[in-house]
């Protein structure tokens, strides 16, 4: 046998060199592979099946938008579901709701989501079979006929807002000797609802008018980020902030830091049991300016007496149109405030009674009788819908519903309480039902469904009315109730059809104001003198903004979407000030048992600055049952950790520490114990860096005087020398964006509105801990300052589509590009993910495809927007400027035969911002809004210096007096 | 002996690609122009638009207004098909055999359209049979761009560019066939030579004037 040649290595590395049939084999083959690669090949065939029956008004491909409203929390929000082939893709606020303008936050529009959940319970169960609905009303109808003349039924639920639900349940409860019907909230409303009861003889709460405040004082109270309705206080409190003589004046009580404290002009830290005493000194200060005789002095810590005496000036130069709110669920302290709002003439100005909020209606007194009556085992049925008791309420109360002979949840998913169930009549997810609501006294929305029912569900009103004997439809429900509750008070000469259909359309309807007297204040309310609290470590349990409550935790946008201030993804963590840190010697990330209210919990811990050192405040809404289905969530690689174990949650509840005291449900609890377990877990964060300090050799001159995210006078001053003289031509618009950062609170709605519009995947604690989250919007957040005066800046930050953009000119395959039109284009097919582009991109707005992430979720899969690629493994993407939204406003304006104007074109973050911080439009047209607030004087481009000439501008904060280290003395 | 085996190898090569040459013109990476899928309804557009003069956007109707032109539903075409259930020749010849034997005029009915009626679940008198749902005719796709690939019917439509600019003499077509390669090139091409200097768009001689440039952007089609 001859030796091969090299020619024969290279040919055929280690085969017999005479020619065999084997080697006629492989090159046969591979000239049938090179002949494909010429592109032979036929197409795979694919069926594009028809509809059989044309539907009305549906053009495949064409979107349409049905009005209806957010069933996220109890502020019921106006909503537009816009839909693709039969389909709701995303949710956005509804502009003919005059609260919420149009907004919508993170957690509504997360929503989505819920409707194509594939673990909701597909129909009903009785006694943890699956039975049908002739069956369940049957068997649940022999009880009922048992129980009419004697026995003790309770419905549960939250805040009911539907009027047509609401009469479901008068109807209901009406047909028994013992029934009545309990509503409560997590976290509660009810002291601030009684103490309107006694102080004007309403349990209602207040329309809070931010706009109409010149000072707003905030005890306790996060109404930017989570406080009973955040979207509609951030639109109307944006609306002040406008810097310029009429900007009103925020200051921020609060133990620890809030989205909305970070946001105030003015902040001090104040520990819970000092609360009552710091409330009843201001009220006793505003007293004092209306002319009562000054009153005896409690004790209050001296900078806070001194903070209170401040304010209490301020908002006394501002009477009638200053406004006080307070979070805490303490009847006392309500009471002391409505005195003071009173006090202050605001009642009728920035405090609504004519217009009440029916956002709220918990009743803890009503909550602790039922508790008491679970507790001896004396309700026979318990109907619980809205709610999860037996997650989100004391482990007292979950273990006593053990002790209901009959326990009925209308939970659509497997949660809980479905688990202690003996009947689950599970309710619809809101954007496959009919349904109403009245969020505010005349103010009503209606909800229609945008997708056929996908399972086999049924609302509260609905099934409640069957066991009634009623079978009508909800619609025909709803009707009813209209025609006879709701149309008669619009008092006009519509007829019922027009008036309904026009309610169906709009979306919204804004009854006439009653012609009755506005509740008005009935005077002091007589209080036992005022007992501090015992002092020492507190426990506070918060709302998220990324997570309002429990019933979100099946959502990985929301799971996934970083903490506005901590940045910190899947889970809660013990939030920690740094004094107490230090001095027990813990950091990030150590793992700490926690003690309170006969509950122990172990989270990581997170250092967080601006908190009360007394206090340790956890998040509510974590470890619910179930959430370790993201155990598989993100990547599968061999170096892949899980999100969560299986059998685990993520997180873990906090509420088993929830407390009653004095008839209400307290989040504030102590006392409380800390113990290190030596233990670490990292916390998954988007961000680890918390202040802005650029070393002085490396800080382009004057930086050290420009205040943190400030404009610098002039703009310019570059001579701005391009790479390519002229190489852009521009042609037709030219887009570009403005985001006040005035105006933004942070809030992250436009995160997940981003997320939901571009297909943006979620990846995963473990990856994001790699610092591999794919959001093509992040906020970035920096801390400046300490103690009571540190404060948070929040920066959207996205592409910003740069005139003289870095990654352009590194792309070795033209795959990144500019536009005509000002865009910077990220092209998926062209891109081989040699991620230059990335490395050089000075603000970081570039993510790479590590992987292709899961999309195994066929029924999750139909929330994906038709309109933009799902990208996969290997390839670069970043914001587009939502360049589907440009290309159908101009498609649409060519069809119609008109010009495009401004505002045709509004990417989903400008969309869903309820406080208005997005400006977008044509910069090239210099009456276009967005041309208007570039030349701000705000106005400034983030590293500038670099010349990168971005399409973005930044309006800058502008700084109140009173802060120690503005320089600038705005 | 190594050019011995360098004629080998290559002739061997040659024999793959040319047995892939044969099976079909050469064309270039993704072109599937001429492509004309067997469809489950022999369904003619040249009777259709050409014979009847039927305007594209009678079935075609998302064209206007949608980024898909659409496929036409079912009851679109019993529309026509409600009453029209044979050819014309057939109709005529029924007619014409029934006055030969002297009986009554028997219903006619296509073979094809019978298998339009039995998606539908339609009985001979196209009444609904029970116990039967209608089902969607599972029609093959003929012109289908990759994922990356947002093609807008309505922008083209608004301009005046004809549909034969892109989907050729269909009026002609027995069976739809692929005419155009739909590569980028193709699109470009025709972008290229559009602008408002020239008029009208490259495909519309007789549509509106141009008034702003025709995109050669990325974004225009790739998002």
């Amino acid at each position: 046998m001859n030796h091969p040649t090299s020619h024969d290595e290279l040919l055929f590395p280690g085969d017999d060199p005479s020619p065999s049939r084997r080697a006629f084999l492989r090159l046969a083959g591979f000239g049938i592979a090179a002949g494909s690669l010429a592109g032979c090949s036929r197409r795979a065939p694919t069926s594009a099946l028809s509809w059989t029956q044309a539907p009305e008004d549906v053009v495949a491909g064409r979107a349409w938008w049905i009005a209806t409203t957010c069933g996220g929390c109890p502020s019921a929000c106006g909503a537009l579901a816009r839909c693709r082939d039969g389909r709701p893709v995303k949710l956005e606020g509804n502009e003919l709701d005059v609260d919420s303008r149009g907004g919508l936050c993170a957690a509504g529009q997360a929503a989505l989501l819920g409707v194509y959940d594939s673990q909701r319970v597909p129909g009903p169960r009785w006694q943890g079979r699956s039975t049908t609905w002739a069956e369940l009303d049957s068997q649940v109808g022999l009880e009922l006929d048992a129980l009419r003349k004697r026995g003790k039924v309770r419905v549960l639920t939250s805040t009911i807002h539907s009027p047509s639900t609401r009469r479901a349940i008068q109807d209901f409860v009406g047909h028994f000797a013992d029934a009545r019907h309990v509503a409560y909230d997590v976290p509660s409303a009810a002291a601030l609802l009684d103490a309107h009861m006694h102080t004007h003889g309403v349990r209602v709460l207040p329309d809070m008018r931010f706009e109409r405040a010149r000072v707003v004082a905030a005890f306790e109270a996060d109404f930017l980020g989570t406080w009973i309705a955040p979207v509609h206080f951030a639109a109307r409190h944006a609306e002040r902030r406008v810097p310029g003589g009429d900007r009103s004046m925020h200051v921020q009580f609060e133990s620890r830091l809030s989205l909305t404290g970070s946001r105030a002009d003015r902040r001090t830290r104040i520990a819970p049991h000092e609360l009552r005493a710091a409330l009843e000194r201001l009220r006793d200060e505003i007293a004092v300016r209306a002319g009562a005789a000054a009153p005896a002095r409690s004790s209050l810590r001296e900078e806070l007496g001194a903070a209170i005496e401040r304010i209490a000036e301020e908002l006394w130069g501002a009477r009638g149109a200053s406004l006080v709110v307070c979070g805490t669920n303490d009847l006392a302290g309500q009471l002391l405030v409505n005195e003071a709002n009173a006090l202050l003439e605001n009642y009728g100005r920035t405090l609504d009674l004519a217009r009440p909020s029916l956002q709220r209606s918990g009743d803890d007194r009503a909550l602790e009788q039922l508790a008491g009556e679970l507790e001896r085992g004396e309700i026979d049925m318990l109907v619980c819908a809205g709610c999860n008791p037996a997650y989100e309420l004391p482990s007292a109360f979950a273990r006593a519903l053990g002790r209901v002979k009959t326990l009925v949840t209308c939970s659509p998913e497997h949660d809980e309480t479905a688990r202690i169930a003996h009947c689950v009549a599970p309710e619809p997810h809101f954007l496959e039902c009919w349904n109403d609501a009245e969020p505010f006294a005349g103010s009503l929305r209606l909800t229609q469904p945008t997708v056929p029912p996908l399972r086999d569900a049924r609302t509260l009103r609905s099934t409640l009315r069957a066991w009634l004997g009623d079978t009508g439809s909800d619609r025909e429900h709803i009707e009813e109730h209209w025609r006879e509750a709701i149309w008669p008070r619009a008092r006009g000469s519509e007829s019922f059809e027009a008036f309904f259909r026009r309610a169906l359309h709009d979306g919204v309807v804004e009854l006439p104001r009653e012609n009755v007297a506005t509740p008005a204040f009935r005077g002091r309310v007589a209080l036992e003198p005022s007992t501090p609290g015992p002092a020492g470590a507190t426990l506070v349990l918060y709302a998220k903004v990324t997570m309002p409550s429990g019933a979100h935790a099946h959502n990985p946008w929301l799971q996934e979407l970083p903490d506005p201030i901590s940045k910190a993804t899947w889970g809660n963590y013990a939030c920690i000030a740094p004094g107490r840190a230090a001095s027990e010697g813990l950091s990030d990330g150590d793992v700490v048992r926690v003690e309170a209210g006969g509950a122990v919990l172990e989270l990581p811990v997170y250092v967080q600055r601006g908190q009360h050192e007394d206090v340790v405040a956890v998040a509510l809404g974590y470890g619910r049952v179930g959430t370790d289905r993201f155990m598989r969530v993100g990547p599968q690689w061999i170096g892949a950790s899980p999100t969560v174990d299986s059998g685990d949650a993520v997180g873990v509840n906090a509420a088993p520490m929830l407390a009653f005291e004095g008839g209400y449900l307290r989040s504030d609890v102590h006392p409380l114990r800390l113990v290190r377990t030596g233990r670490r877990a990292e916390l998954a964060r988007t961000q680890e860096h918390d202040t802005l300090q650029l070393p002085e050799d490396l800080a382009p001159h004057g930086h050290a005087e420009r205040d943190l995210l400030h404009a610098r006078d002039g703009h310019g001053g570059h001579g701005n020398p391009g790479l390519w003289p002229d190489d852009h031509a521009n042609d037709g618009p030219r887009w570009g964006m403005t985001i006040d950062l005035e105006r933004c609170t942070g809030c992250s709605a436009c995160v997940v509105a981003c997320q939901a519009e571009n297909n943006v995947p979620v990846v995963g604690r473990d990856e994001v801990a790699r610092h591999r989250e794919m959001s093509w919007l992040r906020i970035d957040r920096y801390f400046a300052g300490e103690g009571d005066e540190v404060r948070a800046d929040f920066q959207p930050m996205l592409c910003q589509h740069c005139a003289n953009a870095p990654c352009e000119a590194v792309c070795p395959v033209l795959a990144t590009v500019h536009s005509a039109e000002g865009l910077n284009q990220q092209v998926y097919n062209r891109c081989v993910g040699t991620r230059y582009c990335a490395n050089t991109c000075p603000y970081k707005v570039r993510r790479f495809n590590w992987f292709d992430y899961a999309r195994e979720d066929e029924l999750a899969n139909h929330s994906l927007n038709p309109d933009v690629t799902v990208r996969s493994r290997g390839v670069m993407e970043k914001c587009s400027f939502c360049v589907q939204r440009i290309q159908e406003a101009k498609f649409e304006a060519r069809r119609t035969g008109r010009p495009l104007a401004d505002g045709d074109v509004r990417p989903a973050c400008a969309q869903s911002c309820p406080a208005r911080a997005i400006t977008f439009g044509d910069l090239a047209d210099a009456k276009s809004a967005v041309a208007r607030a570039t030349a701000d004087p705000r106005a400034f481009a983030l590293l500038e210096e670099l010349n990168v000439q971005p399409s973005i501008r930044y309006l800058g904060r502008e700084r109140r007096a009173g802060r120690k280290e503005d320089p600038h003395g705005h | 002996m190594a050019l011995q085996r360098w004629i080998f190898g290559l002739s061997t090569f040659a024999i793959g690609a040319a047995a892939i040459a044969l099976d079909g013109d050469v064309r270039g990476e993704g072109d599937h122009s001429g492509y004309a899928p067997v469809q489950p309804i022999a369904f003619s557009h040249r009777l259709h638009a050409g014979e009847l003069q039927i305007a594209c956007q009678y079935c075609h109707y998302g064209a206007e207004t949608s980024r898909h032109a659409g496929i036409p539903a079912s009851s679109i075409c019993m529309n026509c098909h409600q009453v029209v259930r044979a050819g014309m020749d057939a109709v005529l010849a029924e007619k014409a055999a029934a006055e030969l034997e002297q009986r009554q005029v028997r219903p006619v009915e296509s073979v094809e359209l019978r298998k339009l009626y039995d998606f539908l679940a339609l009985d001979s008198e196209l009444k609904p049979l029970p116990g039967r749902a209608p089902l969607a005719v599972p029609w093959q796709r003929v012109h289908a761009l990759p994922d990356f690939v947002y093609f807008d019917h309505r922008a083209h439509v608004s301009r005046g560019v004809a549909c034969e600019t892109c989907h050729g003499q269909v009026q002609a077509m027995e069976r739809m066939r692929q005419e155009s390669t739909l590569s980028m090139g193709w699109c470009v091409a025709c972008h290229r030579a559009s602008s408002p200097a020239l008029g009208t768009a490259a495909g519309a001689p007789d549509g509106p004037r141009l008034e702003e440039h025709v995109s050669t952007d990325c974004v225009a089609c790739h998002y």
